[in-house]
């Protein structure tokens, strides 16, 4: 046994005892602990899992693939650790990593699940050394963090130099940032999706088309069909890139049975679809490659996904009394316009108030430009809600977007304190459903709040 | 007296729209509409024609800098005639990528150095670092109330020249330069300025300085109905409230 390993782990787990004894979760700290005591211990325990790690990526449904992803191992009855959201930079990778066992030092698991942000891709790649990476999509998100999209995508290429032979990389055939990615590689799964894209993107209003260029020449590439953003099966005019035929596809989708029926290497099985909005048909389709990828019968993976609950805020639904509650978190353009997709395909069924809270803490990104991205000017044409609320720091902005897209100001009831507003937003919407849409650091209070009403009693980090 | 209405051109929609750089647009039409002015919204991409008479006020954003290098060629090509017309008067408000693109030159993060369309009499350096932040500053333009705000983020040090005034002193944040205090650019009536935010949504009487201009541009000299505007002043205040708080 390597002493600097040993006291690594020991300092780190004694540093995040004390600082959950303070009542202060969630913190980085045990992570740096470990690093400045043992710089390699990431290293030397990833090394240690019998199967390996997981890295997962890419800007929108990372947590919710993730979830999907352990569920499916779980049922397998297979060893696995895995990281919150919030703990998915190099710090919170270590954290996770150190603080997987209580008395052992090096985990049981075989399999590390890791939910890795972009920018930490080349660090976590070269550490860990993955034995899979999956790549979800890639949106503008929060450029005060970021820079450029382009720079995300470059993150993420030199993680997966570090995929070793024998790995796998699963990757969004629908998207041209991701897809490329796999260029020229024998080794890569892709998912995507087949089925008949309901409205033409033009019916569906302005939309947020981050990635229109061909990633390979910068040419202005062709949709033959567009799922939303850029996602769709796209051809450059110029150069003939076009996107890879899947593996994985999505052929045929009902949300009225809450079905998806999914091609696996030539095989279609149907699955359960439970969350809304065709965003989270990639999030399945993305947990089920990466379940093929790990040697998963389609059928396993289909009964496991049937019994997937979604973690907190992610379209999570709650009881409140005879109210019901239903969360979704909002962080970009892109993602903002799939849930208010989602709650409209929700919503038809009666009465509902929409609220939404918007912070513009470094963890929402600090910019809230990104609001007049989201095409609430197609959305308030088509939601009736009785009522919106609007809270956060930044509740004035979005009390301004709203009025541009023009909802009057007497159907809006601005609150910048979200505890208050959300105990009056329950109390009006009696017997209905309240759609809550926080920024990260927003929901993070709203989830507090609804734990000291008592209506969450457990919960999976989300 | 000419028909009361209004034409915005909206410049390279696709390519330099980073962040919400529409959210102005919408802005302008919007309050326009709100007087009963009816507006309309012209976008122009790369290589489409222009109908410089018909255009009242334009519109131009900033881009990631692979955006901006796909237009710049276009922009330079477009730029005789834009630049005519600016100086007799047509209104513009340009922010961050096109404010830098109607200076002299301006250097990419790389140092590489690019020509500009030598309108605006302003030139910008690659910065070291990037100035990302909350902006305060006040204006010496003939608006009330005086502060302006939004969101920076931009690597480029510009400087500005005898013929272009500051749009503004910041109070908050780095500004042009992160040295004289300046943020932005105002020269004959274009606004040139590196704040996001948006920025005419929550700076409603810059909106309605714009929105005149075109109006005068377009030979109606007239005054604009005043407009409540309670939310537009509230996002405001939320900005104005850190500079105090910092």
């Amino acid at each position: 046994m390597n002493i600097r390993l040993l006291a690594a782990v020991l300092a780190a787990r004694l540093v995040g005892w004390v600082s959950r004894m303070s009542g202060r979760g969630g913190s980085s700290l045990p992570g740096l602990i470990a690093r400045r005591v043992y710089p390699s211990v990431l290293r030397d325990l990833a090394a240690k899992l019998e199967w390996g790690a997981i890295l997962l990526t890419g800007t929108n449904g990372k947590t919710t693939t993730a979830a999907m992803v352990r569920h499916i191992i779980e049922t397998e009855g297979r060893p696995l650790l895995s990281n919150r959201a919030g703990a998915n930079l190099i710090l919170g990778l270590t954290a996770t990593l150190v603080q997987a066992e209580r008395w052992r030092i090096r985990p049981r698991a075989d399999i590390a699940l890791l939910e890795t942000d972009e920018a930490t891709m080349p660090r976590a790649g070269e550490e860990i050394q993955p034995r899979l990476i999956i790549v979800t999509n890639f949106f503008r998100d929060q450029l005060d963090r970021y820079g450029e999209l382009t720079t995300t995508v470059r993150y993420v290429a030199r993680g997966i130099e570090s995929l070793g032979p024998g790995g796998v990389l699963v990757l969004n055939a629908d998207d041209p940032q991701a897809a490329q990615l796999g260029y020229g590689r024998p080794d890569v799964l892709y998912f995507g999706l087949e089925g008949e894209a309901a409205k033409t993107a033009e019916a569906q209003g302005y939309d947020a088309m981050d990635a229109r260029f061909c990633p390979r020449c910068g040419t202005e590439l062709n949709y033959a069909r567009r799922y939303y953003a850029h996602l769709g099966h796209y051809l450059c005019p110029d150069c003939g890139w076009r996107r890879p035929d899947p593996h994985i596809a999505v052929v045929r989708w009902s949300r009225k049975d809450h079905e998806m029926w999914v091609r696996i290497h030539g095989q279609v099985e149907s699955f359960q679809w439970r969350l809304p909005g065709i965003y989270n048909l990639y999030n399945e389709a993305a947990a089920i490659a990466a379940g093929a990828a790990m040697g998963s019968r389609p059928t396993a993976i289909r009964e496991s996904l049937a019994t997937f609950r979604p973690a907190f805020g992610r379209m999570e639904t709650l009881m409140a009394g005879d109210t019901r509650l239903w969360l979704a978190l909002v962080k970009n353009p892109v993602g903002f316009n799939q849930v208010l997709s989602a709650v409209f395909e929700e919503a038809h069924e009666g009465g509902f108030s929409v609220m939404i809270v918007i912070n513009d803490r470094y963890a929402d990104g600090r910019d809230v430009s990104w609001l007049w991205d989201v095409d609430f000017e197609h959305w308030t044409e088509k939601l009736s809600p009785r009522r919106w609320y609007v809270s956060g720091l930044r509740a004035r902005d979005m009390a301004v977007r709203l009025k541009y897209a023009g909802v009057p100001s007497d159907q809006v009831t601005v609150d910048e304190n979200v505890n208050r507003i959300l105990g009056k937003a329950m109390d009006q919407t009696g017997g209905e459903t309240l759609y809550i849409l926080p920024t990260y650091t927003a929901m993070l209070e709203v989830r507090q709040e609804l734990t000291q009403l008592g209506l969450v009693r457990h919960f999976r980090e989300g | 007296m000419a028909e009361r209405r209004l034409n915005i051109l909206h410049l390279y929609p696709e390519n330099m729209n980073l962040y919400g750089d529409r959210g102005n647009v919408l802005a302008l039409a919007q309050r326009a509409r709100w007087r009963e002015i009816p507006a309309r919204i012209v976008t122009r991409e790369v290589g489409q024609p222009v109908d410089w008479d018909a255009v009242d006020l334009v519109f131009m954003g900033g881009g990631e800098d692979t955006h901006q290098a796909r237009i710049a060629d276009d922009f330079l090509a477009l730029g005789r005639e834009l630049a005519s017309r600016l100086q007799d008067g047509l209104p513009m408000l340009a922010i961050c990528g096109a404010y830098q693109l109607l200076g002299r030159y301006y250097e990419t993060a790389d140092r590489t150095q690019l020509p500009g369309l030598n309108y605006l009499d302003v030139w910008t350096e690659a910065g070291d670092t990037r100035a990302i932040g909350d902006v305060v500053s006040y204006t010496d333009l003939p608006i009330e109330p005086r502060s302006l705000v939004g969101f920076e983020n931009h690597g480029g040090r510009t400087f500005l020249g005898s013929r272009a005034r500051p749009l503004g002193e910041v109070t908050l944040g780095q500004g042009n330069n992160g040295e004289d205090r300046s943020e932005g650019a105002v020269q004959d009536r274009v606004i040139a300025t590196y704040l996001h935010g948006s920025l005419l949504p929550k700076n409603p009487h810059l909106a309605d300085l714009l929105l005149m201009w075109a109006l005068m541009n377009r030979g109606i000299d007239d005054r604009l109905e005043p407009l409540a505007a309670d939310e537009e002043f509230g996002a405001h205040e939320t900005i104005l409230s850190r500079s105090r708080n910092s």
